[in-house]
């Protein structure tokens, strides 16, 4: 790796102040499993003149049931998440979610925050020495959609830049079916908000700002949430696509409903018309069909990847289905 | 690296200075009586119960340090992105990879890797020879140690158990099916010997 | 030799037909013994085994080449000045340099002469231009960045049906500037046309498979360091001899007695680099440097430059099969198309020539230049014969509504005769009467089930909602086929332990511990007295596994050389023994003759009285200073054991089915595959996969059950998603790295059933035949009629992906 400047913040407003002192030359470090690839493969134009490391930071990894809030610190690692006997009991979408996230090694040391904020893995963007200087360099044009794109969006492109790569993590999605909250060092969000495509960046936050944690409430009485991963390889492999839903049901029918996609758009893909669809019906297998036709009416594949609207249709399907009983 | 050298860096904190004076001035308001900082890029690490101090620049990993600077040779770089589990040592009970972690951010740490799995005579060595559990062998110091991982948290794992912890560890020469037999071996044979542990 | 001697010695080495000289059965103490160690076990699993990634001398430098950024491109001008004025930078060799301007041999299989550093990139990712060296790693890849070049970029085609049409780029004009056909070869017997018009079906259908690779753990590097005028040379290599030979021939000639190599163990290659014509560049460069920088260079590969070479089954296959409705099958042609192979290879329908009574075959290969890389056999060249052999049978059974397993039995055969015809020959060369494909077949069903399991296509739906199938496969194993190899052994003095010396490289297939194994039965030694570590400088040039060929050559070398030593010994411990200056030392047995004793438990004894022995260490005496070179007897102490060196060395060339005319192929090996398929998003779970290989004679049978689990799992990581992706506008390779580039992880299968058969069929000592082919060689293919049965739809395009999946379902 080229070589740069690394510092250790001890705390929350140290990490801040470094970040505002290098002006967006800096990044933050957690788990590093993401942006330490970039940096071996020099995949963008820039390179960080300095790695903030928050790992040094206190208090942040904690994983803690309080005031009706489950509150995940951003350095929590991910297989602790999985395997935490409160969260897979009530929060289970996303502890389904962290248990199915990469391979146990990246589990053991990848982060929340990492998770969600990592970068997207489109492989003419992630192509080394910046091979394809794309839109989402700053680039004149997107390579892959006359490319081979088997791994893109299936729901268009961003709006406005035109990139189909698609939102990549697997427990994003869980925390928007969940209703979760993204709280940073400056302020809090709902997570539905936090995703925002830019050039090299997937998230709202600024050069300076650094999350902190997230905070989920707690599921309505009669909700159960669940979450369903389709990858090539039982393990490592990033999603193809992936859905997390949580419903709350009421008198045998549903009463609420948030599902959400991921993989398939440049950002988590919530599936308000699977939502709408599956809504005071009975959870059973032909409802949830339907609400799986919904959910991917108004795809859009692109020439390699029809076969993702497919799987996405079964998986809001089944990823409802997972909530019943 | 662009670090400006023409102002002052606190060695303690890293805050800069217009001049030397102001920071001297800081150093003695802010970090009197803390332990003296060490130069800067000097860690300690302890590999296999021997303990090093040694000088490493940011952007040098873990299995850098470890593989090439220490000659430890067991943990191999395989694919070099995380994606394969060759180069995994055991830091902190955690079996992580050498390839993504910064050996500057493992300061303080204790690392051990299959190299240390044999030294202290753990029953997975010689489970793995008599199951033929390699052949290359490339990709065996790996499973080695995320198995005495797995072991180290669970003496008692099951057939699934294995397969979940094993399921970033790639091996080309598919020696997948007797890894578990192994493992289980080697968890058998602990068992029974802290069993005697405990009645002796 | 006297010529009975001679006759003897030929007959030993006899595998023109069965085994003359089988072991007597109670001497069979490690051959088949599950219980004997890995010799290379302890210093694997605790991670101490040295690679040459793992080689760090002193002083040493590190060096890579130049990649081309386009897959088709010369270089107009290049500029190394910024690259030079690095600092940690030691050596920038250019192509233009004169030291590099001549074409060198780079290895390969033959003698492959090539520039060391081409001026013409033919695929994205090719080392051209320039060969950097510097202190780091880190520094040599920051001064390539920093190189800047002119590229003519030049008009390319990745396609090999593409490059074949009219019109297309000229990939090669260098090599190939005519078109993009290297060559096409025919081969085959009767008249196909003939069989068609007598067929009661005919079928046709096309296949593709797209690019894959071998995936080496470690990747493609060597060390060299220049000791005087002298090279010592560490090299991931298959093949020493090759690196050897070629070393040899650079800078005006090195005589090979001055070359030091070092082939440690290796991360695998299953092929890989080791075939191709610059995989020696590296080492070529890196001498160059070395001696301009007196400093040991160590040159690399990186991860993606690894991927940059292929699997020689890449391309596209056209079938027409003629069968009676009964399954018989009358013809076959087969044309096929295979991308950038590094050698000829096998035509698609040689597996069909050999192991079936099929009366018409015709099959034609065809070449084609594309701008990928090069592609060679990964484990191995039969996968387009294999490939053929398993969609041709399963594609008639489909079609007839037949159980695969009878249309297999029905046309089994040797080179167009049948079943009968190959009983009377075994009978001639003195085989058993076992029927191969019958016994493997028996296994396997039982195994799997079939009787109960098996269905018509598409009709199993589980309760877990995806659709279940079974497919089946079968062929004869090759791993007898040419090839030959020395080996010597030693006796060593102090401890009459015995090494096995060759000039051998660890791939891991573990070889080694079986020619151990073969070793210590003959010569009646234990197994732990026995060892055998690859030693390169042996000069003893042993076949490797890359060239397919392990126990049944060098088997036959190990055994002979070992009969030939326990001879010696015997005829040594009767008569005086060694003369020396100070005179010769009594016998042993004097009142024997060598007929009179025998070896056991590493000892000597008499036949009639067991209790007169000698063990082997006191029989070979001591080494130094307690050896008999000492003045010991001058003060009157008794003359310390000892006996002339107690060395052997034996060769032998295999003849096979490809050189030397026809040798029927009696072995078979059957596969068996269960899939569940989710109808929904396409994904194929392999649920069970059963292989049942017939070896013959299963010496080391944990080491056969290795290669049976590894073949599987790299075998379904071919057939369900291991694929080179190119951009189709660039040309740029995009899933260069192991987590786009899918390889299998431990739960992609479920579990794996390993039979071995043991019929003694074979053509190797004892009448065993290999396994380390087979397995990986014919899984991939398998997996179509698993899926067909599953869903009653043909897929024959590989990798069978989710989307193929639900494209072959309408679905998309
Ligand atoms: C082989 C491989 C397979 C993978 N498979 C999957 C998968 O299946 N599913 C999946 O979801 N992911 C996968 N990942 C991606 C990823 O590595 C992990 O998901 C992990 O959770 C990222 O966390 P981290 O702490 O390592 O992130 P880092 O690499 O440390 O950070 C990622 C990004 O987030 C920024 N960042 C991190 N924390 C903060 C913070 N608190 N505030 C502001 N910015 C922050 C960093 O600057 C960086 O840009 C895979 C990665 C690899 C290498
Ligand atoms: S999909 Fe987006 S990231 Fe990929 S090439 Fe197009 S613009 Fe770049
Ligand atoms: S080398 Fe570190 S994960 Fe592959
Ligand atoms: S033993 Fe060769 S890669 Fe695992």
């Amino acid at each position: 790796m080229k070589a740069f400047a690394h510092f250790n913040a001890a705390s929350v407003e140290e990490a801040v102040s470094l970040l505002q002192r290098y002006d967006g030359k800096a990044q933050v470090i957690a788990g590093g499993t993401d942006l330490l690839g970039k940096m071996k493969d020099r995949i963008l134009p820039g390179y960080p003149e300095a790695l903030v490391n928050i790992k040094t930071i206190p208090g942040l990894d904690g994983i803690a049931e309080k005031d009706g809030l489950l509150k995940v610190g951003t350095l929590a690692i991910l297989e602790d998440i999985a395997h935490h006997p409160v969260v897979r009991e009530k929060y289970s979408a996303l502890a389904q979610a962290a248990r199915r996230t990469a391979s146990p090694h990246l589990r053991e040391m990848g982060t929340l925050g990492g998770n969600i904020t990592q970068d997207i893995r489109c492989w003419y963007y992630r192509n080394p020495n910046n091979r394809f200087p794309c839109l989402r360099k700053g680039g004149g044009r997107c390579y892959a959609l006359a490319g081979d794109n088997r791994y893109h969006s299936i729901f268009g492109g961003s709006v406005p830049e035109g990139c189909v790569a698609v939102h990549p993590s697997d427990t994003a999605p869980a925390l928007i079916a969940l209703g979760a909250k993204v709280l940073t060092s400056q302020r809090s969000m709902a997570i539905d908000e936090f995703f925002q495509v830019g050039v090299a960046k997937t998230t709202v936050l600024e050069g300076h700002e650094v999350v902190t944690g997230v905070e989920i409430p707690q599921p309505a009485p009669g909700s159960k949430s669940a979450f369903i991963k389709f990858a090539f390889r039982k393990s490592i492999d990033f999603p193809i696509v992936n859905c997390a839903a949580l419903v709350q049901t009421q008198g045998g029918k549903v009463a609420q409903a948030r599902i959400c996609l991921n993989a398939v758009f440049p950002k988590p893909y919530r599936a308000v018309a699977a939502e709408e669809a599956i809504r005071g019906k009975k959870l059973n297998q032909a409802n949830a069909d339907k609400a799986g036709e919904a959910a991917v009416a108004e795809a859009e594949p692109l020439s390699h990847n029809a076969y993702m609207v497919t799987a996405a249709k079964a998986l809001v399907s089944r990823a409802l289905l997972a909530c019943s009983g | 690296m662009s670090k400006d050298t023409s102002k002052f860096l606190c060695p303690y904190c890293a805050e800069t200075f217009g001049s030397f004076d102001e920071l001297a001035a800081h150093a003695l308001a802010q970090h009197k009586g803390e332990p003296e900082p060490r130069p800067e890029g000097m860690i300690h690490l302890t590999v296999n119960g021997q303990e090093f101090d040694i000088q490493v620049q940011p952007q040098w990993t873990l299995n850098y340090v470890v593989h090439d600077l220490l000659g430890f040779t067991s943990p191999k770089m395989f694919c070099d992105r995380g994606a394969c589990g060759s180069c995994t040592v055991i830091m902190e009970g955690r079996p992580i990879l050498s390839c993504m972690s910064l050996a500057i951010e493992c300061d303080g740490q204790s690392i051990e890797t299959a190299e240390g799995v044999a030294q202290a005579k753990h029953p997975l060595i010689d489970a793995y020879v008599k199951h033929h559990t390699m052949q290359c062998g490339y990709c065996t110091p790996g499973f080695v140690t995320t198995a005495k991982a797995l072991l180290d948290k669970n003496p008692d794992p099951s057939l699934d158990d294995i397969k979940e912890a094993l399921g970033g560890n790639l091996c080309r020469c598919g020696t997948y099916p007797q890894h578990p037999k192994a493992i289980l071996e080697a968890a058998a044979e602990l068992r029974k010997d802290q069993g005697e542990g405990q009645n002796g | 030799m006297a010529s009975t001697e001679k006759q003897r010695a030929r007959e030993m080495l006899d595998n023109l037909r069965f085994d003359k000289y089988p072991i007597p059965k109670e001497r069979i103490k490690s051959i088949g013994d599950r219980e004997v160690r890995r010799l290379d076990g302890v210093e694997k699993a605790s991670g101490k085994a040295n690679y040459t990634m793992d080689v760090q001398l002193p002083g040493m430098l590190h060096m890579r080449f130049l990649t081309s950024p386009h897959p088709h491109a010369a270089i107009k001008s290049m500029d190394t000045s910024k690259a030079e004025a690095l600092p940690g930078v030691r050596a920038v060799l250019r192509y233009d340099d004169p030291e590099i301007q001549q074409e060198e041999d780079l290895g390969g299989h033959g003698v492959s002469p090539r520039l060391p550093i081409p001026l013409v990139a033919h695929f994205q990712g090719e080392e051209c231009g320039v060969a950097i060296a510097a202190d780091s790693e880190e520094i040599v890849d920051e001064a390539l960045r920093l190189v800047e070049v002119q590229w003519e970029q030049r008009p390319f085609v990745l396609d090999p049906l593409e490059a074949l049409a009219s019109g297309a780029p000229i990939a090669n004009p260098e090599d190939f500037p005519e078109s993009n056909l290297e060559v096409y070869y025919e081969a085959g017997r009767g008249d196909v046309e003939e069989g068609f018009a007598e067929s009661d079906v005919v079928l046709e259908f096309a296949s593709r498979r797209d690019l894959h690779t071998y995936v080496s753990p470690e990747r493609a590097c060597g060390v060299w360091r220049w000791n005087g005028d002298y090279p010592e040379v560490w090299c991931k290599q298959q093949r020493p001899h090759i690196v050897k030979r070629a070393v040899a021939s650079w800078f005006g000639g090195i005589p090979m007695n001055r070359i030091e190599l070092h082939i440690l163990y290796q991360g695998a290659s299953f092929g890989g680099w080791s075939q191709f014509g610059w995989n020696l560049a590296g080492n070529y460069c890196s001498a160059v440097i070395s001696r301009r920088t007196n400093r040991p260079v160590k040159w690399s590969f990186t991860r993606r430059e690894d991927f940059y070479g292929g699997s020689m089954d890449y391309g596209a296959h056209q079938y027409k099969v003629g069968a009676k409705k009964d399954g018989t099958i009358l013809a076959v042609k087969a044309e096929s198309v295979y991308a950038n192979p590094m050698w000829g290879g096998q035509g698609p329908v040689l597996h069909l020539e050999e192991c079936t009574n099929i009366p018409h075959l015709y099959g034609k290969r065809s070449l084609a230049i594309v701008n990928k890389g090069p592609c060679t056999a990964v484990r191995c060249e039969q996968l387009p014969n294999t490939h053929t052999l398993t969609l041709v049978f399963d594609h008639v059974a489909g079609e007839l509504g037949l159980d695969p397993i009878d249309v297999a039995l029905k046309n089994d055969g040797v080179h167009g005769h049948d079943m009968a015809w190959a009983s009377e020959e075994k009978m001639k060369m003195g085989f058993p009467q076992t029927d191969s494909l019958r016994e493997c077949i028996k296994s396997g069903k039982k195994a799997v089930a079939w009787d109960k399991k098996w269905h018509k296509p598409g009709t199993k739906k589980l309760s877990n909602g995806r659709m279940h199938g079974l497919g089946f496969t079968w062929n004869h194993e090759w791993e007898d086929s040419a090839g030959s190899g020395e080996i010597a052994m030693r006796l060593e003095r102090n401890d009459g332990t015995l090494r096995i010396l060759g000039m051998r490289c660890d791939n891991g297939v573990n070889a080694e511990t079986a020619y151990c194994q073969v070793a210590a039965d003959e010569m009646g030694m234990k197994i732990e007295d026995v060892f055998y570590r690859p030693h390169v400088d042996t000069g003893f040039f042993t076949q490797t596994p890359d060239s397919s060929t392990n126990m049944s050559v060098n088997g036959f070398a190990v055994r002979h050389a070992s009969r030939m030593l326990k001879e010696r010994i015997l005829k040594a411990a009767c008569a005086p023994r060694a003369e020396t200056q100070r005179g010769s030392y009594p016998a042993f047995f004097p009142d024997c003759t060598p007929e009179d004793l025998d070896i056991a438990d590493s000892a000597i004894f008499v036949k009639m009285d067991p209790s007169r022995r000698l063990t082997l260490a006191e029989f070979v005496g001591p080494a130094g200073d307690e050896g008999p070179l000492c003045f010991y007897e001058l003060y009157g102490h008794e003359r310390t054991p000892f006996s002339e060196p107690m060395f052997s060395y034996s060769y032998h060339v295999q003849v096979g089915a490809y050189k030397g005319g026809i040798r029927p192929r009696f072995i078979r090996q059957a596969h068996f595959m269960e899939v569940e398929v989710d109808t929904g998003t396409g994904e194929i779970s392999i649920t069970k996969v059963a292989n049942v290989n017939d070896v013959g004679k299963a010496i080391n049978p944990m080491a056969c059950e290795g290669q049976m689990y590894g073949g599987t799992y790299m075998g379904i990581g071919r057939a369900l998603w291991e694929e080179v992706v190119h951009d189709p506008v660039t040309g740029v390779m995009l899933n260069g790295n192991l987590l786009d580039y899918k390889i299998a992880t431990i739960d992609d299968c479920g579990p794996i059933d390993t039979i071995l058969k043991e019929s003694q069929l074979g053509f190797g000592p004892y009448g065993l035949a290999g396994i380390g082919e087979d397995v990986p060689t014919m899984i991939p293919a398998l997996l179509g009629p698993a899926v067909y049965n599953a869903i009653g739809v043909w897929i024959d395009d590989y990798p069978i992906t989710p989307q193929r999946v639900l494209k072959a379902l309408g679905k998309i």
